[in-house]
This record gives C-alpha cells, sequence and structure tokens, in this order.
C-alpha cells in the first residue's frame, strides 16, 4: 500500500511511526533540573516553595525568588509512572468522590502515602497559592491541603470574563485583581519574610517571554504541511513552560528542538516514519490522556498527526515586558482571566476556528473530560458550531486525563477508525 | 407583576436591586419531574442535574420573564452562562460577579458589581433606581427573613414538617414578597397550634447541596428524621443574617451578601464548619445529615473534611451523594433506614 497517495485501505498501516526528533531526549535535563533545584529550595531553610496551578503567573514567584511546586504537573507524572489509579483510589478511600477531579485525587494520594517525587509525589510547601480562573477545583483542592498540611493559602478570586463582556467591566475586574496582588505581596512576606524584588519579577518576565516567543515559533512551524512536530511529543516537551518560564535549562532545550523542527519543515518532511504521507490533521483539545501517552503515537497508525492543541499552546501567552510595575500587574491580571484554557464560549469558538484554518487541519477531536466539567462545558456547542461553519468533523471522546479506569483501549480503537472513515468521506465530499 | 428570573448556585443574588427596580425576584429551582432532554442538547449527563434543570426550565419559561440574571457561584453559574446566553432566548441577561472571598477588597468589589447592576438595569428597563427604593426592598426583604427565623425557631419544638419549611422557602425566592410573608404566616400560625415534633422523630441538622423539590424533604421525614436546623441557602443561610437597614444601602447589601454563612462555593470552608459547630451548639443536636447531589463539586470537596471534623467532636452523621428524582431514591431510603437504626 502506499500511504503517500491513497486512502487508507486498512485503517491501519501499524509499519508507520513517529520520528521523535534528534533532541527530544533533550528534555530530560530541564526536568532533572526542576526535580532537583525544587529539592534544594525544599531543604535549605532559606529558601522558600510554593505549591501553585495552572493560570498562576509562576512569574510573580520567580519575583520573590520562590520556587514554584506544581501538584498538577507531579500528578501527570504519577499517571505516566503507572501510579495514578491507585493514589486516586486511595483518596476515594479517604471519603473523595469517584466523580472528582482526578489531578487532585492523585495529588491527596501521592501526599497521604508520602510517595516519592520520581514518582509523582511533591514535598510540603511554605506557602499554597492559587485562583479560580481555570475551574473551582484548584481552589477547593488546594484549600483542603492547605488546612491538612497546615501551610498558608491565598486564592486569588478571579472575575469571570463572560461572553459580551465589555472593556469598561474588564477594567473594574482588572483593578480588583491588582488589590489582590497587594494583598499577596503582605501575605508572601508575612509567611516567608521575602519582598517582591521588581528588577527580578521583570527579567523573569523577559526570560518568560523568550521561551513563550520560541514556542509560539515552533507552533508557526507546525503549520507546515507536512507540520514537522506532533502532540506526540508536545505533550511532553510543554513540560519547561509550565513549570520553569523564563529558566535559561529549559530556553536552551526549545532552541535546540526548534533547530531540529527548522530543519524538517525546510526539508519538507513531517512526524510520520518512513516519509509516510501525513494524511489527516488533526486538533486535539483538552489534557492528554498522561497513562496513555501512546494514544497520541498511535494515531500515526492511520497517517494522522495531531498538528495543533490548543491546551499545550496555551502556556505561552504573551507576557508583560517592557512595561512598568503598574501596567505590569495590570498586564498580569488581564492575562489571569483571559487564558486560551478559559476563554468563554464565544471567544472559545472564534480561537478554534481559526486554529482549524490555520492548521489546515481535517478533523478535530475534543476531550470530554471526567475529571473536568469546566473545560468540557460549551463542548457541544464548539464541535456542531466547527462541523456547521468550516464543514471539518469533530469527535467528542469521553475519558480521563489521569485516571485509568476511565479509558477502553477497545472503545478508543473503534472510536477513532470511524472517525478516521468519517474524515476520508468528508474529504472525498 | 412582572418577573427576572436568577440562577443562583447559593445566596449570591442580590434580589433587593430586582425589587427596587420593580419586579418580583424569581429564583430558577428547574422542575424534578421533568426530563432534561432540552439541557441535555448542550451540557452532558456528568453536569449536576439541578444545574441542567435550571436550564430546561429557562429553556422552555423565559418567555414568562423579562431577564435573567446569573450569579456567580459554583462552575455551573460561571461556564453555563455561555451556553444559556447562546440558547436562551431572553431580552435580558446579565452577568453578576459576586466575589468568592469576603475581606475589604471582596466588599469593595461587591459593591463595584452592585452598581454594575443598578445601572444595567437602569438603561434595560428605562427605570432609575435610587437608595430609598433599595432601602424599601431591603426592609421587604428583612420582613421575610424575620418571619423565616420564627418558623426556623419553631420547627425546632412544633410540627412542621420537612416539606412544609423548604416550600415556604421555595414561595419566599419565587412569590412576590408580600405573598410569601401571608405563607409564612400562614404556616408560623398552623405551627403555633400545632402539636409538637411527633415524639419518634430524630432530629436532624442537613447540610450539603441545596435541596430544590420537597419530595427529597418527604423522604427524610418518612425515614424518621426531622430537620430542625440546616446551612443551606433554600434553608438558613438565606435568612440566619438580617440586611442591615442603616446607612447607605448599597453598602449595606455589599456587607450582607458577603456576611451570610459561607456555602462550599465561597472561600472560607474553616467559617462553614464553625457556622456548622454553633449551631449544632445552639439547638443541642448531636446528629447530622449530610448530602450532595451527584456531580456537585463543591460540595463533594468540602465534605470528607467538614464531616471528618463534626464526627471528631462525636457528632453522629451520615454522608449520602444523592440523585437529582422525585421518586424514592432507594440508595438515600436505605442508607437513611440504616442510620437510623444505628442510632
Ligand atoms: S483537570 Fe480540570 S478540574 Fe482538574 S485541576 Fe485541571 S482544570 Fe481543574
Ligand atoms: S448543586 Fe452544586 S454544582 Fe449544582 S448548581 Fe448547586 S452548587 Fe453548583
Amino acid at each position: 500500500m502506499n500511504q503517500q497517495t491513497t486512502a487508507p485501505a486498512s485503517l491501519e498501516a501499524p509499519q508507520i511511526r513517529i520520528d521523535t526528533l534528534p533532541h527530544a531526549k533533550s528534555l530530560k535535563w530541564p526536568m532533572v533540573w526542576y526535580l532537583l533545584v525544587g529539592q534544594l529550595y525544599s531543604m535549605l531553610p532559606w529558601k522558600k516553595t510554593a505549591w501553585t496551578c495552572a493560570g498562576f503567573p509562576v512569574e510573580l514567584l520567580w519575583g520573590f525568588d520562590i520556587f514554584p511546586l506544581h501538584p498538577e504537573n507531579m500528578a501527570t507524572v504519577a499517571a505516566a509512572q503507572k501510579q495514578s489509579q491507585r493514589l486516586i483510589e486511595h483518596a476515594e478511600g479517604m471519603g473523595y468522590s469517584r466523580d472528582l477531579c482526578s489531578y487532585c485525587k492523585t495529588n491527596l494520594g501521592a501526599v497521604d502515602t508520602n510517595i516519592k517525587t520520581t514518582l509523582g509525589g511533591i514535598a510540603k510547601p511554605d506557602i499554597i497559592t492559587c485562583t479560580n480562573t481555570i475551574c473551582d477545583t484548584h481552589w477547593k483542592w488546594f484549600q483542603i491541603q492547605a488546612e491538612k498540611l497546615k501551610v498558608p493559602i491565598f486564592i486569588f478570586d478571579c472575575p469571570k470574563i463572560v461572553s459580551g463582556t465589555d472593556e469598561r467591566t474588564i477594567e473594574g475586574y482588572i483593578n480588583y485583581m491588582v488589590e489582590q496582588f497587594y494583598d499577596f505581596f503582605e501575605f508572601v512576606k508575612k509567611h516567608t519574610g521575602k519582598e517582591l524584588n521588581i528588577d527580578r519579577l521583570n527579567r523573569a518576565c523577559e526570560e518568560s517571554e523568550r521561551m513563550s516567543v520560541l514556542w509560539r515559533e515552533i507552533y508557526e512551524y507546525r503549520k507546515c504541511v507536512p507540520s514537522p512536530y506532533s502532540s506526540a511529543e508536545t505533550s511532553a516537551s510543554f513540560f519547561p513552560l509550565v513549570v520553569l518560564p523564563g529558566k535559561k535549562v529549559g530556553i536552551k532545550f526549545f532552541e535546540k528542538i526548534k533547530g531540529d523542527i527548522r530543519k524538517r519543515a525546510e526539508s519538507g518532511r513531517g512526524t510520520l516514519s518512513g516519509g509516510a504521507k501525513e494524511r489527516y490533521r488533526l486538533l486535539f483539545e483538552g489534557i492528554p490522556f498522561w497513562y496513555k501517552m501512546r494514544f497520541m503515537y498511535d494515531l500515526a497508525k492511520y497517517s494522522a498527526v495531531v498538528t495543533y492543541e490548543p491546551y499545550t499552546f496555551s502556556f505561552a501567552p504573551p507576557k508583560p515586558v517592557g512595561k512598568d510595575y503598574t501596567e505590569t500587574l495590570r498586564e498580569v491580571a488581564r492575562i489571569m482571566m483571559d487564558l486560551p484554557y478559559s476563554y468563554n464560549l464565544e471567544k472559545r469558538i472564534q480561537y478554534f476556528e481559526q486554529a482549524v484554518k490555520d492548521f489546515k487541519i481535517d478533523g478535530v477531536i475534543l476531550h470530554e473530560n471526567l475529571s473536568c466539567r469546566p473545560s468540557s462545558t460549551g463542548m457541544i456547542d464548539l464541535k456542531n458550531a466547527i462541523q456547521e461553519d468550516l464543514g471539518v468533523p469533530v469527535l467528542i471522546l469521553q475519558c480521563d486525563m489521569n485516571d485509568p479506569r476511565a479509558y477502553s483501549e477497545a472503545q478508543m480503537k473503534t472510536r477513532i477508525e470511524s472517525f478516521i472513515e468519517v474524515m476520508e468521506k468528508n474529504r472525498k465530499g | 407583576m412582572k418577573k427576572i428570573a436568577y440562577f443562583d448556585s447559593s445566596h449570591d443574588m442580590p434580589e433587593e436591586i430586582i425589587m427596587a427596580a420593580g419586579f418580583v425576584p424569581y429564583k430558577i429551582f428547574g422542575d424534578v419531574h421533568k426530563s432534561n432532554a432540552p439541557a441535555d442538547q448542550y451540557l452532558q449527563a456528568f453536569f449536576c442535574p439541578a444545574a441542567r434543570s435550571f436550564l430546561t426550565e429557562a429553556l422552555t419559561r423565559s418567555a414568562e420573564w423579562e431577564g435573567i440574571i446569573v450569579a456567580q457561584g459554583c462552575n455551573a453559574t460561571n461556564r453555563h452562562y455561555d451556553v444559556w446566553k447562546r440558547h436562551v432566548s431572553t431580552p435580558f441577561l446579565h452577568w453578576f460577579n459576586g466575589p468568592i472571598k469576603d475581606d475589604a477588597m471582596a466588599l469593595r468589589f461587591m459593591k463595584t458589581e452592585l452598581w454594575r447592576l443598578i445601572d444595567t438595569l437602569n438603561r434595560q428597563f428605562r427605570v432609575s433606581i435610587t437608595d430609598d427604593m433599595i432601602a424599601a426592598a431591603i426592609r421587604e426583604s428583612n420582613e421575610v427573613k424575620k418571619r423565616l427565623q420564627r418558623v426556623s425557631a419553631l420547627r425546632s419544638e412544633k410540627d412542621i414538617t420537612n416539606r412544609e419549611y423548604l416550600t415556604v422557602l421555595i414561595k419566599s425566592m419565587t412569590l412576590p414578597k408580600k405573598d410569601a410573608v401571608a405563607a409564612i404566616d400562614e404556616l408560623i400560625h398552623k405551627a403555633e397550634k400545632g402539636g409538637p415534633i411527633p415524639k419518634n422523630n430524630i432530629k436532624v441538622l442537613l447540610t450539603g447541596s441545596d435541596v430544590t423539590y420537597p419530595e427529597l424533604m418527604d423522604q427524610i421525614d418518612e425515614a424518621g428524621f426531622r430537620v430542625v436546623r440546616d446551612d443551606l441557602s433554600v434553608g438558613e443561610r438565606y435568612y440566619t443574617t438580617l440586611i442591615p437597614e442603616d446607612g447607605n444601602p448599597v453598602d449595606a447589601l455589599a456587607r450582607y451578601y458577603l456576611s451570610v454563612p459561607r456555602p462550599a462555593t465561597k472561600v472560607g470552608m474553616r467559617k462553614r464548619i464553625e457556622y456548622l459547630e454553633g449551631a449544632l451548639a445552639d439547638s443541642g443536636l448531636d446528629t447530622v445529615i449530610s448530602q450532595n447531589i451527584k456531580f456537585c463539586e463543591p460540595f463533594a470537596y468540602d465534605s470528607v473534611m467538614v464531616n471528618g471534623e463534626l464526627k471528631e467532636r462525636g457528632i453522629r452523621l451520615l454522608h449520602i451523594e444523592r440523585e437529582f428524582t422525585p421518586g424514592p431514591d432507594n440508595q438515600l431510603m436505605n442508607r437513611l433506614a440504616a442510620f437510623s437504626e444505628m442510632l
């Protein structure tokens, strides 16, 4: 069979694999750096650490020289290390409902069983900070842990920019956020003795922006046909952007992989092995299945490549650079309230439709995440809009990012194969 | 009188502003007897069934209302707003973003949101809401709350069924206030004349997700439990504090809404625990039924720690994850029966 030109006679062509980038393995350095430096900060009495969540501007913590520890990220480590199910079940044994977020339960289980960092454990922090911008889970979860661990907590109350919110209202919301920043600075000083160093904050923002720019440039290359980089790799390689924005070790890694990607793009090569043709370009929305990263690789069997994921891209918003202190805080506040991951439905539809066009998408997979009601809200509207406005097929896959009990291999295979058929039919018109 | 409906997952919606604008505030309770099929076109089955029922009601009844306000509460209010905006046909849909915290900054922000609401209603309905109008609405609202406080005092001694209590609360949040007052007075009159709580009933405090339909209260009654205290929004949270009647009325409203007993949708689990402990101590109760509706995350998150602390203090407590159904919820009935036997 010639994968280059014809529709797949058999849907599955097992010989096609993902060619990873030459520098893919260099990701281990930022990861090692993160774990080691995190440990050091946790051990040395004059160094301080904070637990924080997605959507929180980590640069602020760097401005205090506080090391950010990420319970969500460590939960993904637990899943990748095949620990999440037992930790989730442990948390359910503590009384937490099966219907609650599996990141939270993984973390509750990890702390309660005192599991090693390499398996997804996490050290007790000096302070905890989080927001309600993406979900209620973040602050409900962190509030529970703050009580259990007896660690002071600061919760940012981020007003919601719902569909149709006008600019004047948003400015009012920003005022409230900025007031909370000043309160947060007091809180940090009280509980860690640390004060915000403006130069350090500005440097962190600048370096963070440098890293984000690299990531955004990488995504520009992903618009090429074939795409030189796929979600099989981005799902892991975006790690430095989440936990180490702006850190040199991460920037170096991004520069290396960007070099690989550029070379590939210039030579017209894609990610599929043996020069196989990229037949279906996919957009994947939602958090990947961390315990089953093979899912992203296995799509290659169908000559399908995920060329864009709003999730991994959302960690690289433009950072405030070259602004004065007040402007920087206002800008950070705006970014916190208006992340791609918490876009309102109107904005989300526009954003997705633009991405479908820009990345020449043949089909969209939406992960309806049993753990994550906030991100699954509006998914039916999103599906209908993309299908109706652009004629691009959309598949809603119900699963869970950290709880393997929600994943059925056979069902996934059937759903993906029928979707490939739908995309094929759609292509033929 | 014309109604403005509101979607409120707790007691966050300042009804008094709607009243001052000349409308009847109508809290959307959904209808547990009706299929959620209309909402299910847009919200999957793993979302809170109560919130889906609210959307169903809005999709089918919005023509009866002059507009809808959604007040920030749980992720259902926050995220479903956009879905409502797309599909519910209404001339007016407003997002009221009350804060989740209760500190000085939150208070200032609450005032800003109140002024934004006043301004929007003024423009939308060509009215001019004045301080006096708000002050009058506050007094009217307090009349309802004071009477409900009387009901609450009576229910710990007198035979007020769980259904009667919930029904009068639902009326307080859906009828014109003067009709609500009449309904409450009728209940007070009946209770004062009536007998005491039947002897074999076990007095309990009810906590957790809001109960929005009386059939659930019947099931609790049938199992031999009489609810005499609670910390629900369709319950004590709605009336236990009065709105200050002195000073600037917008300031008073802001202070009031931030000082009502904290629900799980707001920061302050410790304060929630303290309220529960206080209510138990005041009334000499030692038995609690805690429940959360399936997929109601805020209360499910809270339940483990809140209930754990109460149990540590020797409180006898049952926690149930319940369905949203008017029919017999077998699991609920079995658990209640087992709890009753154990006691
Ligand atoms: S998976 Fe969803 S609910 Fe869980 S922490 Fe992340 S955004 Fe929140
Ligand atoms: S029952 Fe729970 S999830 Fe549902 S609307 Fe109320 S607070 Fe929100």
